[in-house]
């Protein structure tokens, strides 16, 4: 993957900010979409997907794939991702290392994994069905959690390198998530980090977390915190340039100030990498 | 353990939402000095049923109010418990709740809590229905007479027609002005009323009897001599005039499209 061809600073495009995108064109670099609030017959989604789209590119990011549950992977789904893919053209499309559907019913949540040689073997060949149908590798987010299972054998970075030389798949490297599963269950972040193949991130994910004092919960309803800025800049000194994106899904702030996160987010790779190397 | 034995212990821990954490999931699970095995597994647990609590409350706004937050919250796990999750998008989680209450409580609360959750699940619906291309009175300026002679419609997909037999509109208009909410109470004679999305945004509006039959027919494949045919025993020589009438405010308010 060429770092060449970061698509640069983006946000999350969320309904609450529809308006002021399209009215006021804010420097932006790229917007990625929760795939599934678009899996619908139409209506305003659809309708300001479709204008944004003519005028910024998009990343798809999916929350309900479900890409190492024990049941059948959803061929419903799968059909409908596909055919959102077709319409959105995006620049890639991203779900999690996780599992968010059990035997019996959706359990809407981003579940963590043993990482076991079972679970690789179990999540590689649904990687490469996705693929298959796709006709694009599929971009998997390590996740905030918040127990691990004994039986895992290697980290979760471990498992998402095996994966990826497995299937091709490509990571998307949260580092906020990197930081609250470190905090909670008391490993390096940047051994994390380092463990992962570098070559295969194609983008990373910032977002903000509450902080409960011995643990932390991943919100996404607060500025990104210092900690993770500062793991956010080792972490662009070891990869180079590579698309960001910031996150927010609830106490939405005015969007200058989600502006004011994003301009902090170029500063620091300008400051880390050199002034000309980031932005697409 | 295998793999699918362990998802299985963990989902059925989340979906019956016990308190106590079952022994066989627990020695599958590290926990950290910050973060005890048991509180991790509590904070799934509790973030499940808030998430989906959470949904419920956004989707039934106005039964909320209605009913307050206890009795409310204990309706919304009642069930959940009974249809836990079933697509991969929360937004169709409320889909059941109406037949959930159909069966779940008793009257005289049943009938208009029913009314109101089908109405708010209408709302719900009309949101993201499927786009149409609505007649317009700019097509239908285009008309030749043939065209008004063979004209067809049908309603546009968001269109969702409900029978109310209690004063649930006007229940639902207070929650959503934030006002007190009125009692419930029967109606002498069934209401028609409209849900739909026009140009993006969910509208609604009641019909009087005759508008409803007018209506009706069209929507089923009357054709606009047969609508005027319908009229003339009640609106006699005004019966054209009384089914254009009616036509160009269907027509402006997006209801209709080409059938």
């Amino acid at each position: 993957m060429s770092k060449s061809n970061t698509l640069g600073f983006g946000l999350g495009l969320r309904s609450e900010y529809y308006q002021q995108i399209l009215e006021q064109r804010p420097e932006v670099d790229w917007f990625e979409i929760i795939s599934e609030n678009y899996m619908v017959g139409g209506g305003k989604a659809l309708y300001f997907l479709d204008a944004i789209k003519e005028q910024y590119p998009l990343v798809m990011h999916g929350v309900s794939l479900s890409i190492g549950g024990p049941h059948e992977i959803d061929a419903d789904y799968l059909r409908q991702l596909k055919t959102l893919a077709d319409r959105v053209q995006p620049c890639w499309v991203a779900d999690h290392l996780c599992w968010s559907r059990g035997s019996a019913h959706h359990l809407h949540d981003l579940l963590p994994l043993p990482f076991t040689q079972e679970s690789l073997l179990h999540v590689a060949s649904r990687v490469r069905l996705v693929q298959d149908v796709l006709q694009r590798p599929l971009v998997l987010e390590n996740v905030s959690a918040y127990v691990q299972w004994k039986t895992s054998c290697m980290s979760e970075s471990q498992f998402l390198a095996e994966l990826s030389s497995l299937t091709g798949c490509e990571i998307l490297l949260d580092v906020n998530n990197v930081y609250v599963s470190s905090r909670n269950q008391g490993f390096d972040p940047w051994q994390f980090i380092m463990e992962l193949p570098h070559g295969r991130i194609r983008q990373i994910h910032l977002a903000g977390h509450s902080d409960y004092g011995h643990y932390l919960i991943d919100t996404h309803d607060q500025p990104i915190a210092d900690p993770v800025w500062t793991l956010y800049s080792k972490t662009l000194s070891y990869l180079g340039a590579t698309a960001t994106l910031i996150e927010r899904d609830d106490h939405f702030p005015p969007f200058d100030e989600l502006l004011a996160e994003l301009f902090k987010a170029r500063s620091i790779s300008a400051n880390v990498l050199g002034a000309a190397a980031p932005c697409a | 353990m295998r793999l699918s034995a362990q998802q299985e212990a963990l989902e059925r821990y989340l979906a019956t939402g016990d308190s106590v954490i079952p022994s066989e999931l627990l020695v599958q699970i590290q926990g950290s000095n910050t973060l005890p095995a048991a509180d991790g597994l509590m904070i799934y647990n509790n973030a499940y049923r808030a998430r989906l609590l959470s949904v419920m409350r956004e989707d039934f706004p106005a039964l909320h109010r209605w009913l307050g937050d206890e009795s409310f919250e204990q309706l919304a796990l009642a069930y959940i418990s009974a249809w836990p999750p079933r697509h991969f998008s929360l937004r169709w989680l409320g889909e059941k709740l109406p037949e959930f209450v159909s069966g779940y409580i008793a009257e005289p609360q049943r009938s208009p809590m029913l009314e109101l959750a089908t109405l708010e699940w209408a709302f719900t619906l009309a949101f993201d229905a499927p786009d149409a291309v609505p007649l317009s009175l700019d097509v239908m300026g285009s008309f030749s007479a043939d065209d008004w002679v063979y004209l067809r419609v049908c309603l546009i997909p968001s269109v969702r027609w409900l029978q109310l037999q209690h004063n649930t509109l006007g229940m639902w208009v207070a929650a959503k002005a934030e006002a007190d909410i009125p009692a419930a109470v029967a109606l002498s004679a069934p209401l028609d009323c409209l849900v739909w999305r026009h140009e993006l945004v969910c509208q609604y509006r009641t019909l009087e009897p005759g508008e409803a039959s007018a209506l009706r027919l069209l929507a089923d494949g009357g054709s606009f001599a047969s609508l005027c045919e319908d009229l003339l025993g009640q609106h006699g020589e005004q019966a054209p005039q009384r089914a254009v009438t009616w036509l160009k405010q269907w027509v402006c308010e997006g209801l209709l499209q080409r059938g």
